[in-house]
């Protein structure tokens, strides 16, 4: 059990346009719930795809569970959940599931029984309704979104990776997930999940990766991660709206880096070498009426904002959640 | 191994199991059944009715014609043995004729109450021979069963056999003479003969080797096509993705064409059994239902050997297109997309099939040589060359060679592109990016 679940060794990848990834590494150990976070285009589904030997990276090795990924048989211990998701229309719910079953190596017998018990555990198969027996394009897309769930983790993988698994869920199929997710935990499996969602990393996530650009930005447990970025940011409001003496300090370069305006309260992140006491000073002596001013811990929105930037984000982002 | 197993036997069993398939599987034996026991038996239908024929021959030539065409109707035996004879009665029409000499002038009162007869059923029709018939020129014959050819065929015959031999008795022959100079039946039997010896009728070689071609076009259009419909849904519906985190797109193609090819084969299987069996049990079930054998050829003889050339044409070629099927399935987002960059691979098919019947009539010529060696047409023309005339064993071999090379190159580019086109998505790729394509992967 020392091998890590994951472990990138400087992969890249470019196309004709682009480069996609480029010499990233990765480390991911054993039992832990993994986010891989980045804006949209920030190289996260290459990388999933390139782990899962569906595309080839130029340079670079992959490992998983201590073995290279293009060994026979080592993708059968890994669970996938592709951003964009399908099932086989005309097929029955059964069926499909016993051939993706049957793909990662699981004998016929086995796969029958494992999926009666997921159905009945995803309310798919009651006394009244037995949804396996339908076709899948007779199902919601809510139940469609539960069946490829059940897809992946069929085969009872030790290495799941979800690939932006919450875009698209309706409530009651993300809180499952989420469920799902923690008990795979508790069970001693690893999970790895790309989003751009930071509240659910925040939430879930015991570590984190933070991709931008087809680079790592910053990694580490998410503890660490926090702590590294604490002591720059601080949490201001005020007491009334500010006037232009008060906005012209909170707009001094030297002193604030950047700023998260809510109106009445702020996310300050200072500059570098300034002063919180000073930024105090500052403010009340543009008269301002202080209700709050706290040196915080950041938010990983706020994190992410501070070391991608704000160039590197996208429309698709979304933050406070 | 195991993945690959998997994969074909999803291809198969979901194909096997639609209503589409089994309706067209049935439909062999059906339309087989169809070709070969209908015409039998309707004209056994049609000869029964004639039993009961009644036909009134109006004769106005004055020279006893009628009765003549009347004794020509009612067939000799082959010879007269009761069996030759027993045979005779059961298969041929026996037309109850009746005979009326008439004046010329009283023609057309009479025709007015015949016509009446054959209205009231009282007659099935009747034929009017006069100084026309005598010239050798026409007689008419007007009834329900005027729009059946073979009746019309026989009343045409017994005029033609009853004037030639009151004819020749005319020139001071005797009626025994003439009644033998006038038999006179002889039918073409062609004989295809090959550097083995004989081998069966040349009718039937050309009908095998269309046939041949025929279900080779048919299949490699209908499974081509099936292939890429089902390429186009694994990438339309994003299941690609899963599939290809548990095997290479290389087992998933192989799988697939492995999969569709099967689905073919058992069709075809069972075309081909049905069409035997009938073929063999014709002769029982066409004199149970009451007909006697009809007019048969002989399969032709088929040696292992070409019959291994043939089942290594059909295979080669099925999988050469199915790979570019997928290709270009792979390529498209959508089936109108298909249709069109599917073109290309349909012209080099049908430019194969519009030139069966050119090589068919002159199988030695140049096209017929060229075409055959060409890999593309190959599958095609080939076996078409093979059942017309006999084609030196290095050129089957050579043409066989040829195609299989491209199929390595075939299944080599396609699975390239397959491997990128399958995760890419938005507009179709140009000729260069596709080149790109393959020589990324």
């Amino acid at each position: 059990m020392t091998e890590a679940a994951l472990e990138i060794r400087g992969v890249s990848k470019s196309y004709a346009e682009h480069v996609a990834v480029s010499d990233f590494s990765l480390s991911v150990p054993r039992g832990t719930v993994y986010g891989l976070l980045g804006p949209n285009g920030a190289g996260k589904t290459t990388t999933i795809r390139m782990i899962l030997d569906i595309i080839a990276p130029d340079s670079g090795s992959i490992s998983i569970l201590g073995r290279p990924h293009g060994d026979r048989g080592v993708l059968d211990s890994v669970g996938y959940l592709p951003e964009e998701r399908g099932l086989y229309k005309k097929m029955s719910v059964r069926d499909v599931l016993r051939f993706l079953a049957e793909l990662k190596g699981v004998d016929r017998r086995t796969a029958n029984a494992r999926i009666d018990e997921w159905l009945s555990r995803m309310g798919l198969r009651t006394d009244a309704k037995d949804w396996g027996k339908a076709k899948v394009d007779e199902l919601s897309r809510g139940m469609q979104q539960k069946v490829q769930f059940i897809g992946t983790l069929l085969h009872d993988p030790s290495l799941v990776i979800l690939d932006e698994p919450f875009s698209g869920l309706d409530p009651i199929n993300a809180q499952a997930l989420k469920d799902t997710v923690v008990e795979l935990r508790r069970r001693g499996k690893t999970v790895i999940f790309s989003t751009h969602v930071m509240d659910s990393a925040e939430r879930l996530c015991d570590s984190v990766c933070i991709i931008a650009g087809g680079r790592k930005v910053l990694d580490g447990k998410l503890a660490d991660v926090r702590a590294e970025n604490a002591g720059h940011t601080v949490a201001l409001a005020l007491d009334g709206d500010p006037d232009t003496a008060i906005s012209s300090v909170l707009r001094d370069r030297a002193l604030v880096a950047r700023m998260d305006d809510h109106g009445r309260n702020f996310e300050i992140e200072l500059a570098a070498g300034a002063d919180a006491q000073e930024l105090l000073h500052r403010i009340v002596a543009a008269g301002a009426r202080i209700r709050r001013f706290e040196q915080v811990q950041p938010s990983l929105h706020q994190i992410f904002l501070q070391r991608v930037g704000a160039t590197g984000v996208e429309e698709g982002m979304s933050g406070h959640g | 191994m195991d993945k690959l197993w998997v994969v074909i036997k999803r291809e198969y069993i979901e194909r096997v199991r639609t209503k589409w398939f089994v309706f067209v599987t049935l439909f062999g034996p059906i339309f087989f059944a169809a070709i070969m026991i209908v015409p039998g038996y309707l004209s056994v239908r049609g000869m029964q009715d004639a039993r009961v024929n009644s036909v009134r021959i109006v004769d106005a030539t004055g020279a006893g014609l009628g009765y003549r065409v009347a004794e020509k109707l009612v067939p000799a035996a082959a010879d007269s043995s009761d069996a030759a004879v027993a045979a005779r009665d059961s298969a041929l029409t026996y037309m109850r004729s009746e005979v009326r000499e008439v004046a010329p002038a009283t023609l057309a009162a009479l025709e007015d109450s015949l016509v009446a007869d054959v209205m009231a059923q009282r007659l099935t029709g009747y034929l009017i021979l006069d100084s026309a018939t005598m010239a050798g020129t026409s007689a008419r014959y007007a009834g329900r069963n005027a729009s059946s050819v073979g009746e019309n065929e026989q009343i045409e015959n017994a005029v033609r056999a009853a004037l030639l031999e009151s004819r020749i008795e005319s020139a001071g022959i005797d009626a025994a003479t003439a009644e033998s100079l006038s038999r006179v039946r002889v039918r073409l039997a062609a004989e295809r003969i090959t550097d083995e010896g004989k081998g069966g009728s040349g009718l039937a070689g050309a009908i095998f080797g269309f046939a041949i071609a025929f279900l080779l076009y048919m299949s490699i259009i209908f499974y081509g096509q099936a292939i890429l419909r089902g390429v186009l849904e694994e990438k339309t519906t994003r299941v690609a993705e899963v599939v290809m985190s548990s095997v290479t797109a290389d087992t998933l193609l192989a799988g697939k064409v492995i999969g569709v090819g099967a689905v073919g084969l058992t069709q075809q299987l069972t075309w081909v059994a049905s069409g035997v069996l009938f073929w063999k049990l014709r002769g029982a079930i066409l004199s149970a239902i009451g007909a006697p054998g009809m007019p048969s050829f002989a399969f032709p003889a088929i040696e292992p050997a070409v019959l291994i050339a043939l089942v290594l044409f059909f295979l080669l070629g099925y999988t050469l297109y199915a790979a570019l099927f997928a290709a270009v399935g792979a390529m498209v987002g959508s089936q109108e997309e298909a249709n069109q960059a599917s073109q290309p691979v349909m012209m080099l098919l049908v430019f194969s099939i519009i030139f069966v019947q050119p090589v068919m009539m002159d199988p030695t010529s140049t096209l017929a040589n060229v075409m055959s060696l060409i890999p593309f047409s190959a599958p095609i023309i080939m076996p078409v060359r093979m059942s017309a005339t006999q084609v030196p064993g290095v050129e089957i071999a050579g043409s066989l060679l040829g195609v299989a090379l491209a199929c390595v190159a075939c299944i080599w580019l396609a699975a390239r592109i397959y491997r990128i086109g399958l995760l890419m998505y938005g507009k179709r790729p140009s000729l260069r990016e596709l080149a790109r394509w393959v020589r990324q992967s």
